[in-house]
């Protein structure tokens, strides 16, 4: 590489607690653009609460967030949306009283203006917005594979399936941050390959993805770097092939024994 | 296509005066109807597609009726004027209540809503100097609409309607829309909707907005047809009953609230020769449609209406014969 890549996501110092629980004990790393970037660890590492803090839901005891320069600390979740952040869930949360093509237009609810009044009153103007998000939201469930299900309820589809709306409904948005949170849990085989393919698909549109993930094969295979927290602090950070070899990663996480055979 | 409902709706309610001349049913209970639908129309925006109860519904009817003939008495304004009077005041107080109370959920919400329609209708009982109190408010004069006035049965039939109507298309048209998905999302989840850039907060607010405007544009009309209103017509039960209606018909279907209101109106007619016993019919009758039909009567209909067309054997054979004609013409 020339010139090094300049980072998107830049955190310091990240602090949360949950009465006396260090969930977050001073986290610090920056994502560089374009990249599918991992964040893995045990269960109760601290992973989906950076997620949630990142998205506004809880606010941070200390430390700062910085998308492109912009602090995101402080602003409610509507507003870091508007900067570019979009993402699913690792419980699925899914409009079940909507089609497949609604949840997903509602995910370019950020590129539309439509008011409540103009829309009453369907001026042309709306007609023509509905038209485009339509559009946009073909165009992510294209991505996705699922354009033959637009039509459908999305409380009628396989689990899988559903899981896949919520990333095309985070697409919809095109956001340059996209989080996805074990997106490949409860897949079977056949879906985390088609899972795999489809997120380099979104890197190489330009997102960066933040991929938080238990499924090590899938996140080795994807992963352009990792981030291994462990008990809320940063256990190591680096390339797939230097946190296979870190011993601390070893020993804390992808099996104790290692290291002793070592 | 998709205002083909909306063209049947109206093509019925045009039509039953025409089929039916100078008949009581059809232009007094017709009219009641359509005063039903507009305020059910309204709430099932806020409740059926945004998820959120209002048990105190009425007290925005009450004030745009007692807006409009407070106004038109006293101070002998035009009825359009007193009328656009009583939506500035409905929606004002919805905009100031809904702040704080919008955060609640639920039962919360529930109760905090109801509080809020038995303040303002002992506000109509007490404040006797503005209201008249208990015994209310007479001498309404009629509607003045630019040089017209409204009179008789059969005009405000064909106002009340043509008002229904406006509704109706005004509310089709925002569950269609970006706005009309997000509040859907913010019944779907509040969470996923705040991560799509919806300020859930907001839009609560401006629905809750809405639907007071709805009830207070009913409010004004009805203050005007009837010539007297009291607080009787705006007390807790009307509000259960609104919420009846949208539950009855089938929650976020815009003509789910419209059938349920309207069936409504009908039941309380039909009931009236029981007298004793309209209550326990009542009463009953809804527990058997919430039994069965626990989408609500036209939803839940309209699906089983769907589900017979799709499995029934003349349907897949007529399917059958069509596709097989469509390809063979194609080739």
């Amino acid at each position: 590489m020339t010139k090094p890549p300049s980072s998107l996501l830049k955190i310091e110092g990240l602090e949360q607690s949950f009465g006396g629980v260090m969930a977050l004990a001073g986290i610090s790393f920056q994502t560089p653009e374009s990249l599918i970037y991992a964040i893995i660890g045990p269960n109760g590492a601290g992973k989906t609460t950076l997620f949630n803090v990142l998205c506004g839901f809880y606010q941070p005891a200390a430390g700062s967030l910085r998308l492109n320069g912009q602090e995101l600390r402080g602003l409610p979740t509507h507003r870091i949306a508007a900067l570019g952040i979009a993402r699913t869930f690792q419980n699925l949360q899914l409009f079940f009283n909507m089609t497949v093509l609604e949840n997903v237009m509602v995910g370019g609810h950020l590129r539309a203006k439509t008011g409540l009044l103009t829309a009453a009153l369907r001026l042309p103007r709306v007609r023509r917005e509905e038209q485009q998000l339509r559009e946009w939201a073909k165009e992510a469930l294209e991505l996705c594979e699922l354009a033959d299900r637009a039509e459908q309820s999305a409380s009628a589809l396989p689990y899988g399936l559903m899981k896949r709306v919520e990333i095309a409904r985070a697409l919809a948005a095109k956001p340059r941050l996209l989080l996805l949170d074990e997106p490949a849990a409860g897949l079977n085989d056949t879906e985390t390959i088609a899972l795999r393919d489809l997120i380099q698909r979104i890197r190489a549109t330009g997102i960066t993805v933040l991929l938080v993930e238990h499924h090590m094969p899938l996140v080795m295979s994807v992963s352009d770097r990792l981030l291994v927290l462990d008990y809320g602090s940063v256990l190591a950070e680096g390339t797939p092939a230097d946190i296979q070899a870190d011993p601390r990663v070893i020993a804390a996480y992808l099996g104790g024994a290692v290291q002793y055979a070592v | 296509m998709r205002l083909v409902g909306f063209y049947l709706f109206a093509a019925v309610a045009v039509l039953l005066p025409i089929l039916f001349p100078d008949n009581y049913f059809v232009t007094v209970v017709g009219a009641s109807a359509g005063l039903h639908v507009i305020l059910a129309v309204g709430l099932n925006l806020l409740m059926g597609y945004a998820g959120q109860i209002s048990l105190g519904h009425a007290a925005f009817f009450g004030m745009g009726a007692y807006t409009s003939a407070i106004l038109t008495t006293r101070f002998a304004w035009p009825g359009l004027l007193a009328m656009a009077a009583g939506l500035l005041v409905a929606g004002v107080m919805a905009w100031l209540f809904a702040r704080p109370i919008l955060r609640l959920r639920g039962h919360y919400l529930a109760m905090a809503t109801l509080g809020f329609g038995i303040i303002v209708h002992v506000i109509m009982v007490q404040a006797m100097h503005w209201t008249g109190g208990p015994d209310g408010l007479a001498g309404i004069p009629p509607l003045n609409l630019l040089g017209w006035t409204v009179e008789g049965d059969q005009q405000w039939y064909g106002v009340i309607i043509a008002a229904m109507l406006l509704t109706i298309w005004l509310s089709l048209n925002i569950v269609d829309s970006r706005m009309g998905r997000a509040l859907r999302a913010v019944r779907g989840s509040e969470f996923a909707a705040q991560m799509m850039g919806i300020d859930t907060a907001r839009a609560k607010t401006q629905v809750f907005v809405v639907s007071a405007l709805f009830a207070a544009f009913a409010g004004s009309l009805f203050a005007h047809q009837q010539a007297f209103i009291s607080p009787d017509s705006f007390n807790l039960m009307i509000s259960v009953e609104l919420v009846t209606m949208v539950v009855l018909g089938g929650m976020a279907s815009t003509f789910g609230a419209a059938c349920g209101a309207i069936a409504l109106t009908l039941l309380h007619q039909g009931l009236v020769v029981f007298e004793d016993y309209e209550m326990l019919i009542h009463g009953g009758l809804l527990m058997v449609v919430m039994i069965f039909l626990p989408q609500g009567l036209f939803v839940g209909l309209s699906q089983g209406v769907r589900r017979v067309m799709n499995n029934s054997s003349i349907v897949l054979r007529y399917r059958e014969i069509v596709s097989t004609k469509l390809s063979s013409s194609s080739r």
